[in-house]
């Protein structure tokens, strides 16, 4: 969306409608608009300018580099999983137990089954699609989504602790290759994070499926009118975010060699904080997931600077929280901005609604 | 006018909600290229007249006809395979995506074999496809990739009224349906509705218009009917009545229709 906010297309004819509304968009404009869309981004360099100065000679390091990127990983999983959710306009909050559900499943497979790596990961994949369905369905009887997800939060984190019968599955060595093992010098979870990104990007911005999805998000009575059926992509959107956390559970098994069926809310919210960070809309469909990317990253780059600082970790936890209050104020007030000056621009009357 | 076969044809539509008569033994037809403004005070029925219409609501009796043919179990969907278009008073635009996606929805164009296969879409094409369409119906507010959430209500109004047209292109005819267009836009915007439902007309849609704004009835209709606490008052061609026999029509104050 910011792509096509920013470069106006070709003037024809100009304001024939005789409302003085220009085609292209005034400079100012779209100043506010590459502010608000990639504000972050800067953001993100200033914070690691600073950081370069304030702990030299150990931050601007690669090994540190490699390690912010090693613990923005996890984030940046589950942040794609609650986006997804997000664009396709529902908030899924049963994430953390579907990871965990997944990791024990796929825990069991290969330490009391013996079951070849190929299939046990598959199998793990296969309890999120499932996951992600039952929910979307459950949904789409009309309930609302947050306590739904609440509900298979609880029924994914029970099945968990029963498929491994109470106790955590230690010694899972069989995946470390996509643990802590590196290639090239860069985190393997790096290499997943980076290739989800891509293709999930891809999907949201330029596939149809993708686009329609958004589009539910967006306005789920505008996919309806259009003829389009609009449960398809919210069950979709479920389906994907539920996998996604499969994926996460799965990349921190093989991290930590533990198949544990704890399901930890705090990664949630840690994702939730990424996402909020990079302005992605609780109400559904407005977002960017490359900016999630870079939401995950100012959160791991903040933990990490203030540890080699020596700064306590609770400071990390305060600057994380009045970081993203901060992007809230921010998006709303450049939001506002934009469409005062469309409205100066256009000399449109006062009792015009423009925007949200 | 009868002989004409009606782009869209009510006879005899009653409509009861349990005791409560919204509708009763109303008449009324759009023929193509025509704009019929529909008139009354509020609870008179207009909105559930043009629920009917839509489809969105059963008439208890009456027949509903589409180019002469009589159709039976009417509802949204076959409403609109028959080209009976909607632009409803919440626009239901999608506010993030831009003008081409929000009209193309559904329709959009992919990429030559193999990128297809992805189901990726071909930007360029569906905006050239927008910008051709919206050429032919001379709106020129904004351009196709431009986010809908950047436009003022006027544009947003022409945006939503064009997707209905733009969805009866193909078929070349149709009938669109409104309700209020013009009711949070100001005065300069209000005339560019009122020159996009006038294009429209003239490229032979049949066009019914809900409305409270008179000036708005008389700058753009062809005819005018009103309804009187569910039964039609008057349909009368605009040039034969002025303002205050509608006015007085619209009151009660006198009737048409014996």
């Amino acid at each position: 969306m910011s792509q096509a906010t920013l470069k106006a297309g070709a003037p024809i004819g100009g304001a024939v409608e005789g409302n003085g509304a220009k085609r292209q968009l005034p400079l100012d404009v779209a100043i506010l608009v590459f502010l608000r869309d990639r504000g972050i981004i800067v953001l993100w360099v200033l914070l690691l300018f600073v950081f370069s100065i304030w702990n030299h000679p150990y931050f601007a390091t690669l090994n540190n580099a490699m390690l912010i990127v090693s613990a923005a990983s996890m984030t940046a999983i589950f942040a794609a999983a609650v986006a997804t959710g997000l664009f396709s306009g529902a908030l899924d909050l049963s994430l953390p137990g579907v990871a965990a559900l997944s990791a024990c499943v796929v825990g069991v497979l290969l330490k009391q089954f013996g079951i070849p790596i190929p299939l046990a990961l598959v199998a793990g994949l296969g309890v999120g699609l499932l996951c992600g369905l039952v929910n979307g369905i459950i949904v789409l009887k009309g309930l609302n989504p947050l306590i739904v997800t609440i509900g298979t939060l609880s029924v994914t984190s029970g099945l968990a602790a029963l498929v491994v019968g109470g106790y955590a599955i230690s010694g899972i060595f069989e995946l470390e290759f996509m643990g802590s093992a590196r290639y090239f010098g860069i985190p393997s979870q790096a290499y997943i994070v980076a290739a989800v990104y891509l293709a999930l990007t891809i999907f949201l911005t330029r596939t149809r499926h993708g686009i329609r999805m958004r589009a539910v998000g967006g306005n789920s009575e505008a996919v309806r009118r259009a003829g389009l059926s609009d449960q398809r992509y919210r069950i979709l959107g479920f389906i994907i975010s539920a996998m996604l956390a499969s994926l996460g559970g799965i990349m921190s098994m093989a991290l930590v060699y533990e198949a544990s069926p704890n399901a930890s809310p705090s990664i949630l919210f840690t994702a939730l904080t990424a996402v909020f960070l990079a302005g992605v809309s609780l109400a559904g469909g407005r977002g960017s997931l490359p900016r999630v990317l870079i939401g995950a990253l100012v959160l791991a780059t903040i933990s990490d600077a203030l540890t080699i600082a020596g700064v306590q970790p609770y400071w990390a936890t305060v600057t994380t929280g009045v970081l993203m209050i901060g992007a809230l104020v921010f998006d709303k007030s450049m939001t506002e901005a934009i469409s005062n000056r469309l409205v100066q621009v256009s000399r449109v009357s006062t009792h015009e609604r423009v925007g949200k | 006018m009868t002989t004409v076969n009606a782009a869209l044809r009510l006879t005899g539509i009653s409509k009861h909600y349990g005791y409560i008569r919204a509708l009763e033994d109303v008449d009324f037809h759009v023929n193509p290229g025509e704009v019929v403004a529909l008139l009354g005070d509020n609870g008179a029925g207009k909105s559930t007249l043009l629920k009917v219409m839509s489809g969105a609501h059963q008439a208890s009796s009456g027949d509903v006809a589409i180019n002469g043919q009589a159709v039976t179990r009417y509802n949204p969907h076959i409403a609109s395979e028959l080209g009976v278009e909607m632009v409803y008073q919440d626009l239901a635009l999608i506010d993030t995506l831009d003008i081409s996606t929000n009209l193309q929805l559904g329709k959009e164009p992919l990429l030559p074999f193999p990128l297809n296969l992805l189901g990726l879409v071909d930007f360029r094409k569906m905006h050239g496809i927008t910008e051709s369409q919206l050429d032919r119906l001379g709106v020129r507010t904004a351009p196709a990739d431009r986010p809908v959430e950047m436009l003022s209500g006027g544009q947003r109004q022409v945006t939503a009224i064009s997707r209905a047209a733009v969805r009866l292109f193909e078929r070349g005819a149709g009938t669109i349906l409104m309700d209020e267009p013009t009711a949070a836009l100001g005065y300069e915007q209000t005339r560019m509705v009122e020159g996009l439902i006038r294009r429209m007309a003239d490229q032979g849609f049949a066009i019914v218009l809900v409305t409270h704004n008179l000036p708005l009835c008389f700058n753009v209709s062809d005819r005018i009917a009103v309804l009187n606490r569910g039964r039609k008052v008057a349909d009368v061609a605009r040039a034969g009545t002025d303002h205050n026999q509608v006015v007085a029509w619209i009151t009660g104050a006198e009737s048409a229709i014996a």
